[in-house]
């Protein structure tokens, strides 16, 4: 990874000018440079767009990395980024893309279309084992037309594939570096073409990016096209919120999106820290049921249940009035929502209703204050998270008490819990999960193939199955949205799901920063990192 | 003394390889599968398998082990599943901070502790005795990330002392030596108390001695009797206790290295653990364990220092 | 805390013979000691309060309700309301019930493996060698990730941390018990016993244990209070007792990230952690003193 240095030496100097001393103390470097040090709470295992589906992963990928089209803050319009234009043919099958002409890795290798046909590839060989490819599209093939020009043919038509393009699964590398590190790519080194450089990683601790200074082709809604105005970012593993909360305020790390709903407040009413939120950010917090197991197959339960829950004291409760109560799985500003289909009162906040229904669905309350029915209790376990799902739960557990259900928590650490989740064990799970769009939703929860995951409910059905084929296929946005609102009302009107919250996305950026503008992709609030700059 | 030393490393590789064995077994019956963990929350089932064959999880649990045995004592700690970086080079940047962290909590507790014994044992029964042992006692009684907590709050926040995230650098830098503060201050808190309780007992046992009544007898000064006489006698079980102890300051520094962000090789272990990532684990545990026979070897040897009748063994 | 064992009996051989200690005495000496008896009062205390918790608490420690949310002190409830609206009184109560058992459970379980562990590594001498190891083994072995290989394992919980508690406590009382054995091992009445062909598990049991009993309860006197903070500790790494299950160190754990804004939900159970080790400590303390031999002089 080479870098420019008189350029990064004279920019820096110039900064160093106007910077005022107290950034450089410590061991100040003989040049100094203008670093940011963003905290987080976890690490990932590697930063290979192919092998990690994780939220942190995508965080450093969309800084270190581009992908042919970038997504609006609005979470619906398409860009272009690396790909100057594109058109889509009538068939829906071929996707031709012009690609910018003036873009190089950080290495200093020049990007051309053969860089994007071997990143596909890439993902889709089977030597790769690569994840979720089915975002990808039915890949026929991709063709480098000429330099500059990309051929993406498929199978048939994937009717999300642009929105899917902008996820970093589809982050373009350099296939040179890929196979020069083998075993060690994403891990010792990274050689992309985003606004920032790969430096150096120490798992669980940090991750050192540098500035590309030769950037200059960020997406519109930026205000800017690059370079990035700061010389180096420090992703940093802080755990414990009480640290990054102090922290953020007394200028120990620079921003971070890990602000625990009790603080909002508290960082709001800083002055020298800004919050900011992204104007549409859909990651949905849900307990599903397996509707496969005893009771829990049960839809009169699922129904009552449903309505103990009091979702409005939850998002006022464990998430101090930040986060939007969920009354449908999907937010209903995302792409196809079916507002017409869906209905929400299945899943409002009605205990005497949720008892009458109970009553008549045979479950007795006994002498304990539970139910039962033919001897058995109105007894569910259910695996879930850490941290907030803990308090969530607790709630939930009142809830369902009061209307004489009795629900059994185990909780397990983020990394045991999605082995748990394979097994047909429990009857309820927590989860939460970032989409763009209604057909992102669905595809991922309710094919019958993606049993026992993540369709962890057990969904089945041949007609979901169908009608999720024609939504991926459809030529029209209104064929899609028809397919995906069918069954958007069939999952709904049964009731496999308690929504809980639509959970809202904060940044919030420390004294030496200005207001970074939050954005909802995939989770990753600060996106290309073009936002972040010193005040 | 030489002979002693090697007796103790030869006793300590059973131990060793046993920390192993139980980490090892340990690490088998815990659910978690690598392969799920590293496919993440969207993965299909199909996915999950193919990373699951890749990383060869299939072989049977008595080979397994022997393979890593025999590739440790080859001095080969193995990968990380995880990310593939070698065990060897994520102990190496880890262990530095976390025997940085040791050292600095003992340096000021250890002494801070004989003191404050040894004044409590002087002046046994009176007022300042009963308040320096019920410090000390107040000390070992609270739970460390409520200490850490106040700290953060309190010297790094508001106060705006020393910084509180992470390490600054080598110690030999302001800023590193900024940023060991606070946890320093924490760690090395909670070891305040037991070295005074034992400063106090073991000093105020010298004293009663037949040797002390004589030297009090030729009528040397009592400071001198305490400082001269007593005090090294009476320093062997607080050098005992201080090696018992470092499985409980390790402990300690978990918690610690997570309050602070400090990049540690506890941080490590818990991470590792919880990750199933087994390779990573098992040479965590085994550097945690190692650093406690070798303080203990340490002990030992200091033992023999203070102690000649040990020596004559 | 490890005093006991930091003082090897083998290394300093003992010369005043560790004889049965007649009751009485024992109590009229600890009855002078005032800090001694204030803890022990506040112990028996709080050991009331947690066996009637279920009867003296003023309200469902597990009804929550989110309108209370966080609320301070107040006449209906005097200790506040947690993050779930739950009463902080019988949430404490019902805390102490949890904490107090496991603790107790888990010394009195590990105690007694490590004090048979320890007493035939010292009457046996065949044994000794690999019983130390394994000793040292987990003793290596930091407590606290072994606690999470098991709660991996079993999956966090009140049996887990019991577990890991046990396991934590075995090595250091196995380690005292020997020591104190060998003292008494040295003593004649032993080699009678065996002289007059009695069973070894009989001198072990009916003579060699009575001997050491004292030492050992003063090492358990004192554990107790450390194994009640590692149970701290262990909640604090997100391995606590599972919701809605009151724990003082559960409770002192998720509390914390309200500790400065609300800060009754951390404090109260902390402090209560606190009172409690510093009890066991102070007691412990009085009966080392009391039953030491080697500071009885």
């Amino acid at each position: 990874m080479r870098t420019s240095r008189p350029a990064v030496t004279m920019g820096a100097l110039a900064l160093a000018a106007l910077l005022p001393a107290t950034v450089l103390v410590g061991a100040a470097p003989a040049v100094a440079e203008t670093s940011v040090t963003v905290m987080r709470t976890i690490d990932t295992d590697r930063y290979d767009p192919h092998k990690s589906t994780a939220r942190s992963t995508a965080e450093a990928l969309f800084m270190v990395g581009d992908t042919l089209v970038a997504l609006d803050p609005d979470l619906k319009t398409v860009h272009p980024l690396l790909a100057k234009s594109w058109t889509v043919s009538d068939d829906g099958k071929l996707y031709t893309f012009k690609l910018r002409d003036d873009v190089t890795f950080c290495s200093g290798k020049k990007f051309t279309a053969r860089d994007v046909k071997a990143s596909i590839e890439r993902w889709l060989d089977p030597e790769t084992k690569g994840v979720v490819k089915n975002r990808a599209g039915d890949v026929k093939e991709v063709r480098a037309v000429d330099d500059y020009t990309v051929e993406y043919e498929l199978t048939q038509p994937y009717s999300e594939l642009l929105y899917q393009m902008t996820q970093h699964f589809h982050t373009i590398i350099n296939i040179d570096q890929v196979k020069a590190l083998g075993d060690d790519f994403g891990v010792k080194g990274f050689d992309g073409t985003g606004p920032f450089c790969f430096e150096s990683w120490e798992p669980r601790n940090e991750l050192v990016l540098k500035k590309h200074e030769a950037y200059k082709w960020g997406p519109a809604f930026y205000g800017t096209s690059g370079p990035a105005k700061v010389d180096k970012v420090i992703w940093k593993i802080v755990p414990e919120d009480n640290n990054r909360v102090a922290g953020i305020q007394a200028n120990q790390g620079d921003a971070t999106q890990y602000i625990p709903y009790w603080a909002v407040d508290q960082l709001e009413a800083n002055p020298q820290v800004s919050v900011t939120k992204a104007p549409n950010y859909f990651w949905t917090y849900f307990v599903g049921f397996k509707i496969t197991r005893e009771i829990a197959d049960d839809i009169a339960v699922r129904k009552a249940l449903n309505l103990a829950v009091d979702q409005k004291a939850i998002a006022e409760g464990p998430f101090f009035g930040k986060a939007e109560p969920a009354y449908s799985y999907i937010h209903p500003n995302v792409l196809d929502y079916n507002a017409q289909g869906v209905d929400q009162s299945i899943f409002g906040h009605d205990p005497e209703k949720a008892k009458a229904m109970l009553d008549e669905a045979g479950w007795k309350l006994g002498d304990d204050g539970f139910r039962y029915k033919d001897g058995k209790k109105l007894h569910l376990l259910a695996y879930s998270f850490t941290n907030i799902w803990q308090q969530i739960m607790e709630a939930m557990q009142g809830d369902m008490r009061k209307v004489g259900a009795e629900l059994e928590i185990q909780v397990f650490d983020a990394t045991v819990i999605w082995g748990k989740l394979k097994t047909q064990d429990f009857d309820m799970f927590t989860m939460s999960y970032p989409y763009v769009s209604a057909g992102d939703a669905m595809n991922l929860y309710f094919p019958s193939e993606n049993r026992p995951t993540p369709n962890r409910v057990n969904w089945a059905r041949d007609d979901t199955d169908q009608w999720l084929k024609e939504g991926r296929g459809a030529l029209t946005a209104e064929d899609r949205f028809a397919a995906y609102a069918k069954i958007q009302k069939q999952v709904h009107d049964a009731a496999v799901w308690i929504p809980i919250v639509h959970e809202p996305m904060f940044v919030a950026a420390g004294p030496r920063l200005k207001p970074i503008p939050a954005h909802g992709i995939y989770g990753a609030g600060l996106y290309k990192g073009l936002g972040i700059e010193l005040k | 003394m030489l002979q002693h030393i090697a007796h103790r490393l030869l006793i300590s590789v059973p131990v060793l390889i046993g920390v192993l064995l139980v980490g090892f077994l340990l690490l088998q019956v815990v659910p978690t599968d690598p392969a799920t963990v590293m496919a993440g929350p969207t993965a299909t089932h199909q996915e999950i398998e193919a990373i699951r064959e890749a990383m060869g999880l299939n072989e049977p649990v008595i080979v397994q082990f022997g393979i890593y045995l025999g590739r440790v004592l080859q001095g080969d700690l193995g990968r990380s599943m995880i990310s593939n970086t070698a065990v060897a080079t994520e102990l190496g940047n880890t262990v530095g901070p976390t025997v940085e962290l040791m050292v600095a909590s003992l340096i000021w507790a250890v002494p801070l502790g004989i003191l404050l014994g040894t004044l409590a044992a002087v002046r046994r029964g009176k007022l300042s005795d009963r308040i320096i042992m019920a410090v000390s006692v107040a000390g070992v009684s609270m739970p460390i990330f409520w200490f850490g907590l106040m700290l953060i709050q309190y010297a790094g926040f508001h106060w705006k002392l020393f910084p509180f995230q992470g390490r600054g650098g080598p110690l030999w830098t302001l800023d590193g030596l900024n940023h060991i503060v606070l946890p320093a201050l924490t760690l090395g808190g909670v070891f305040i108390g037991p070295v005074a309780r034992m400063t106090r007992t073991s000093l105020l046992e010298v004293l009663g001695s037949d040797f002390v009544r004589t030297a009090r007898a030729k009528g040397v000064s009592e400071r001198r009797v305490v400082v001269g006489h007593a005090l090294r006698n009476s320093l062997i079980p607080v050098v005992t206790l201080i090696g018992l102890q470092i499985g409980f300051l390790l402990g300690g520094a978990v918690v610690t290295e997570t309050m602070f962000a400090w990049p540690g090789v506890g941080r490590l272990a818990v991470g590792a653990i919880v990750s199933a990532d087994y390779a990573l684990a098992q040479g965590a545990i085994l550097v945690l364990a190692l650093s406690f026979l070798l303080v203990n070897l340490v002990v030992d040897v200091l033992y023999a220092f203070l102690d000649p009748r040990v020596r004559a063994r | 805390m490890t005093e006991l064992s930091a003082t090897p009996a083998a290394i300093l051989p003992d010369d005043a013979p560790t004889e049965r200690l007649k009751r009485p005495t024992i109590w009229r000496k600890l009855r002078r000691d005032k800090a001694a008896m204030l803890a022990t009062g506040f112990l028996v205390l709080v050991v009331a309060l947690g066996v009637l918790a279920p009867w003296i608490a003023p309200y469902d420690p597990y009804d929550n309700n989110l309108r209370m949310m966080l609320k301070p002190p107040s006449e209906a409830h005097w200790l506040g309301n947690d993050g779930q609206g739950r009463d902080m009184v019988s949430r404490l109560l019902f805390g102490i019930r949890t904490t107090l058992s496991m603790g107790l459970l888990a010394v009195l379980a590990g105690g007694s493996i490590g004090a048979i562990l320890g007493l035939l590594a010292a009457y046996f001498r065949a044994m000794e060698g690999p019983i130390m190891r394994v000793v040292d083994v987990l003793l290596s072995f930091p407590s606290i990730l072994f606690g999470l290989a098991i709660a991996a394992v079993l999956g966090a919980g009140t049996t887990s941390i019991t577990i890991a508690l046990t396991v934590a406590a075995v090595p250091s009382i196995a380690r005292i018990t020997r020591g104190a054995a060998l003292v008494v091992m040295q003593q004649e009445f032993i080699s009678a016993c065996r002289a007059i062909g009695m069973s070894d598990m009989r001198i072990m049991f009916r003579h060699l244990l009575p001997n050491c009993a004292s030492t050992i309860f003063v090492y358990l006197t004192l554990q107790l209070g450390q194994t009640i903070l590692l149970g701290a500790a262990l909640s604090f790494i997100g391995l606590g007792a599972q919701p809605p299950t009151a724990e003082l160190g559960t409770m002192a754990a998720d509390g914390r990230n309200f500790l400065f804004f609300a800060p009754h939900v951390s404090t109260i159970p902390s402090v209560a952690i606190f009172m409690i080790v510093l009890a066991f400590n102070v007691l412990g303390d009085a009966l080392r003193d009391v039953l030491d031999p080697r500071l009885r002089q």
